[in-house]
């Protein structure tokens, strides 16, 4: 067990894409944690899907050894964050087992909206946060500039931060002996009794689950058995260790202060909740540590396996994501029209394409998905009160006295030349201007109050496509407004498609309405007859599309040659057929689904 | 009693057997073409060693082909007319002395206008030749040259003409449509034209762009009508053909009464059928089995006693009803309740129910005797209605065996 003075726990918080991984692949680097050889960028992710994005999704630990300029050997625990708003919850989970934040802020891009929400996390956590300015080797930069907007805008000196290039590796060395000098050392009483919080877990098929925790008092050692205090469940430690960059290291203790892993032969997913404590059953502590705020997710979305017969697998492969994701949920949801399916829960679009992605590919699962909607609240005329997650539950508009959707409060810094741009933007996505400051000379930021449901669609990259990309954007839900809401239904060869369904602010109807009709036409094959695709509210008819009849599906030619081929071919086709969905006698393949879910992308 | 049935049949017992020829060779390859043939000229040892093989292999299958006689030959490929008639008339010679082949037996050549001469033709018929489906493809010079065929229409009507006059009173044309650059007004030309030839029996085929031909290579921009112009150009074939009395008995082939290709009926009514020739198919003795497609493969296997098929499978009753129903319909004559029903154990009426469904969109209709055909509409998107059909056949339970 390494002495507390000797310990550092520390995580990097920044606005997407200012080098938090770069950061921390250097950090990594400079404390010899890794082979050069061994070496490879954005080291800590190492989810295939954050390597091709390029972002992190998932909070990662990882301890280094480091001899400071004073002599004395440090452990520093570093835990690198993700940096997209959806993603908020990963970073709020990580800080609480730290002591530290290193602020990294792009020296030419300065602070932007991600930058305060993570910085306001960090502070309202109670860490020590120290800014470091990165990318100072760019032409652009402006370190000075930056620093002065650091502690004008936070609050929080910024004079003295290390000037680096994660990239080009300069001056990191500053970061660690800052991070020594400056992070406090952990607290804790290594001889109360254990009391450790799960920040983090994983389902690995060999040892079962992989709990992260951070040790706040006493010590967890393997053979002890150990209590989680909210479920209550037991179990014997099989092993506990440190977090290498490429694996773990099982030691014989983790002592206060510390972080680190256990395993238990723990095979129930949901024994060991994140936020849980973990103690000692022979020496129970008294009082849990103070959890986390339950995240809430704001977008919910159907999820139906695009082989009915694969819900089982869904199921399973939902269950043990979620292990992994704690922000995301899901319960069974049965559609008129894709069978057995769920209603799942996510933080925003991105953790929703995130999800869907990792389901299909580390599931291996052929999904459709429905339009993602948020949380409406409705107040019936009899009085009850209802909270819809879907389309589908949606009450007869005869019984609806009031409507509410949940609105945010959207927090946008940009340069100022495209303020124009940007409030044209809020104003067609139902935006009300609340207020406008000057950050410095150049760049504003702008706040509005605006529906949920506006920004969850595309609205980031409209308006990344109308500022240049310059503009950054962060949001938090305020509560629920009363609005004007309808549900559009779609009909296909004049059958009502449940799953098709979506609820939205009644002007936009009518638009919205045509659109998707077009793009149903697009992606629904030609079949044997004429098909009318129609959108309706309550019935009335508002938009129709038609799909042609199919007028050539034939093998002209067909002699004793091209008898086995012929059969392969019709074999071909039936296979493709039952990777559709039929509706009625419309067979709609998945593509169908999705193109609907795309449909603001012009 | 029932052996002796069998070892002493009667003449009228024995069972038709159609004969195929694949012959590889063609004077060049055309654009779209993706059958097995070598477009590489003559090569008259490659020849030689074929006819020597083909031989060979009538001599030994002949064996197996106690109790049944021969009703039906086709020489197809390939360009059978550019192998040259001496080599074909001695393959028929042998199918006749190796098998029992009917006196009445329907003997078809494949033939392209180049490639035949009055003297040859007058040759093959003299020798037993008694059917000939010239390959015309259309009436636009510019067309035929762009699909890389060595002919003008000119040359093709010379061709029909030459074979009415030595004596071929069955003469069949193969057209195309859908081709690159033509147009609905392109092709009501061609057809009209064509009328003129006075052939007994036309096939019309519908242009599939398939891998590995030239054609697929430059898809994309050769002005290939889209589906909706390709459907109209059959309808309207389909309604001038039968205007001038050729009736529609199958997918893509009209004949005037009673000249229809027996031996291609015999691929749609399931009949057996036995094929000489590399990538020349056979469905015989319950199993289907295909030549590999490969000229050398096919010399060495046949004369070294070796292996020559590609693909061999047993076809089980279950998979025979599925046939029925995929090559049935291709043809006028289409399928019928008792007959199916009968013959495979499994009911007919979650299948009445998809038809009676396509009748009320002009898909297929009933006829008068009880039996249920694709109408020219339904012919056109007949892949999509199999696929139906095959899923509800494959979710039907077999009948319980009728009690005697």
């Amino acid at each position: 067990m390494t002495d507390l003075s000797k310990l550092r726990n520390f995580s990097i918080v920044a606005h997407i894409d200012h080098g938090k991984s770069t950061l921390a692949d250097r950090l990594l680097e400079e404390c010899n944690t890794i082979d050069k050889r061994e070496m490879e960028d954005q080291i800590l992710d190492n989810m295939e899907l954050e390597r091709e994005r390029g972002i992190t999704i998932k909070a990662r630990a990882v301890r280094l050894n480091y001899t400071a300029d004073n002599g004395e050997d440090y452990v520093l625990n570093l835990i690198d964050t993700p940096g997209h708003v959806d993603f908020n919850y990963e970073v709020s989970r990580s800080l609480t087992a730290c002591e530290g934040a290193v602020l990294v802020v792009d020296a030419s891009q300065g602070i932007e909206a991600q930058t305060l929400a993570n910085t306001y996390l960090a502070i309202d956590t109670g860490l020590e946060v120290l800014p470091v300015v990165n990318k100072i080797d760019l032409p652009a930069a402006r370190p000075q500039e930056v620093k002065q907007e650091i502690e004008d805008i936070i609050g929080i000196p910024a004079m003295d931060a290390p000037e680096i290039s994660a990239k080009n590796g300069i001056n990191i060395h500053d970061v660690l002996e800052m991070v020594v000098r400056d992070v406090p050392p952990p607290v804790g009483d290594r001889e109360a009794p254990l009391k450790a919080l799960i920040f983090d877990s994983q389902y690995d098929s060999y040892r079962g689950v992989i709990v992260y925790l951070r040790v706040m008092d006493g010590v967890i050692r393997p053979g002890m058995d150990v209590r989680m205090m909210a479920t209550g469940a037991e179990y014997k430690v099989v092993e506990c260790g440190h977090l290498a960059p490429k694996g773990m290291i099982p030691c014989d203790a983790l002592g206060a202060g510390e972080v680190g892993y256990l395993t238990a032969s723990i095979k129930t997913v949901s024994d060991t909740r994140v936020g849980d404590t973990v103690t000692g059953v022979e020496r129970p502590a008294q009082e849990p540590l103070p959890g986390y705020k339950q995240v809430q997710p704001m977008v919910f979305s159907g999820v139906y396996p695009a082989d009915g017969s694969k819900y089982g697998d869904l199921r399973d492969a939902l269950e043990k994501l979620k292990l992994n994701d704690a922000s995301m949920s899901y319960v069974q949801e049965n559609s008129i029209a894709l069978g057995f399916g769920f209603r799942c829960g996510f933080l925003g679009l991105l953790h929703m394409e995130v999800i869907l992605e990792r389901l299909e590919r580390e599931y291996n699962l052929d999904l459709i998905t429905t339009a993602p909607n948020v949380v409406y609240e409705i107040t019936k005329t009899d009085g009850t009160e209802l909270n819809v997650y879907t389309p589908l539950n949606y009450p007869d508009p005869m019984e609806i006295a009031e409507a509410r959707e949940p609105f945010v409060k959207a927090n946008i810094i940009a340069p100022q030349e495209y303020v124009g741009n940007i409030m044209e933007l809020c104003q067609q996505r139902r935006g009300e201007f609340k207020d406008m400051t000057y950050l410095d000379t150049t760049r504003v930021e702008l706040h509005y109050d605006m529906p949920l449901n506006e920004i969850i669609y595309d609205f980031f990259d409209a308006l990344k496509s109308r500022t240049r990309g310059y503009a950054s954007l962060d949001y938090e839900l305020i509560g629920y407004r009363q609005s004007k809401l309808v549900k559009l239904d779609i009909l296909l060869n004049g059958d009502q498609v449940d799953a098709l369904s979506f609820i939205l602010f009644a002007d936009s109807a009518y638009a919205r309405a045509r659109k998707t009709c077009v793009k149903l036409k697009e992606n629904i094959p030609r079949q044997m007859f004429e098909i009318p695709v129609q959108a309706a509210i309550g019935g009335k008819i508002i938009a129709r599309e038609t799909i042609k009849a199919l007028r050539k599906d034939v093998l002209a030619k067909c002699y004793g040659g091209d008898i086995t081929r012929k059969k392969k071919l019709l074999e071909k086709q039936k296979e493709g057929k039952k990777r559709m969905r039929s509706f009625g006698s419309v067979s709609v393949p998945s593509e169908a689904f999705m193109a609907v879910l795309k449909l603001d992308e012009e | 009693m029932e052996l002796f049935k069998k070892t002493n049949k009667a003449p009228q017992d024995l069972k038709p057997l159609g004969i195929y020829i694949h012959v590889p060779f063609c004077r060049s390859k055309c654009e779209y073409c993706d059958f097995y043939s070598l477009g590489g000229g003559l090569n008259q040892e490659s020849m030689d060693l074929y006819l020597e093989a083909v031989l060979t292999h009538i001599k030994e299958a002949a064996q197996r082909a106690v109790g049944y006689s021969v009703d039906t030959v086709y020489f197809g490929g390939g360009t059978p007319s550019f192998f040259g008639a001496q080599g074909l008339i001695r393959i028929l010679a042998e199918i006749d002395r190796r098998f029992l082949l009917e006196r009445g037996a329907e003997i078809t050549l494949e033939a392209n206008p180049d490639t035949v001469t009055a003297q040859s033709l007058e040759k093959l018929r003299r020798a037993g030749f008694n059917r000939i489906s010239i390959g015309v493809q259309c009436d636009d010079d510019a067309i035929l040259k762009a699909l890389g065929r060595p002919h003008t229409y000119k040359q093709a009507q010379m061709a029909v003409a030459q074979a009415r006059r030595v004596g071929f009173t069955n003469v069949s044309v193969d057209l195309m449509f859908g081709l690159p650059n033509q147009s609905r007004e392109n092709w009501m030309n061609t057809l009209r034209n064509v009328m003129s030839l006075k052939a007994d029996h036309i096939s019309c085929y519908g242009l599939k762009v398939e891998p590995n031909t030239k054609l697929y290579g430059y898809r994309d921009c050769a002005n290939i009508p889209d589906d909706d112009v390709q459907a109209d150009m059959y309808f309207y074939a389909v309604e001038t053909l039968e205007s001038f009395g050729y009736q529609q008995y199958e997918i893509s082939n009209f004949a005037l009464p009673g000249m229809e290709c027996r031996h291609n009926m015999k691929y749609w009514l399931g009949h057996p059928y036995m094929g000489f020739g590399p990538a020349a198919a056979s469905d015989f003795g319950g199993k289907r089995y295909t030549a590999a497609a490969d000229l050398d493969r096919y010399i060495t296997g046949v004369m070294d006693k070796g292996i020559i098929l590609s693909e061999c499978e047993d076809i089980p009753l279950r998979e025979r009803a599925g046939e029925y129903l995929m090559f049935r319909l291709r043809t006028a004559h289409g399928i019928e309740e008792n007959e199916y029903q009968q013959t495979f154990m499994l009911p007919f009426e979650p299948l009445e129910k998809l038809l009676g469904v396509y009748e009320q969109r002009g898909l297929a209709q009933k006829e008068d005797n009880g039996r249920w055909r694709l109408t020219p509409k339904g012919f056109m998107v007949s892949n999509s209605i199999l696929v139906q059909l095959l899923e509800a056949q494959q979710q039907s339970k077999p009948l319980a065996k009728v009690s005697r």
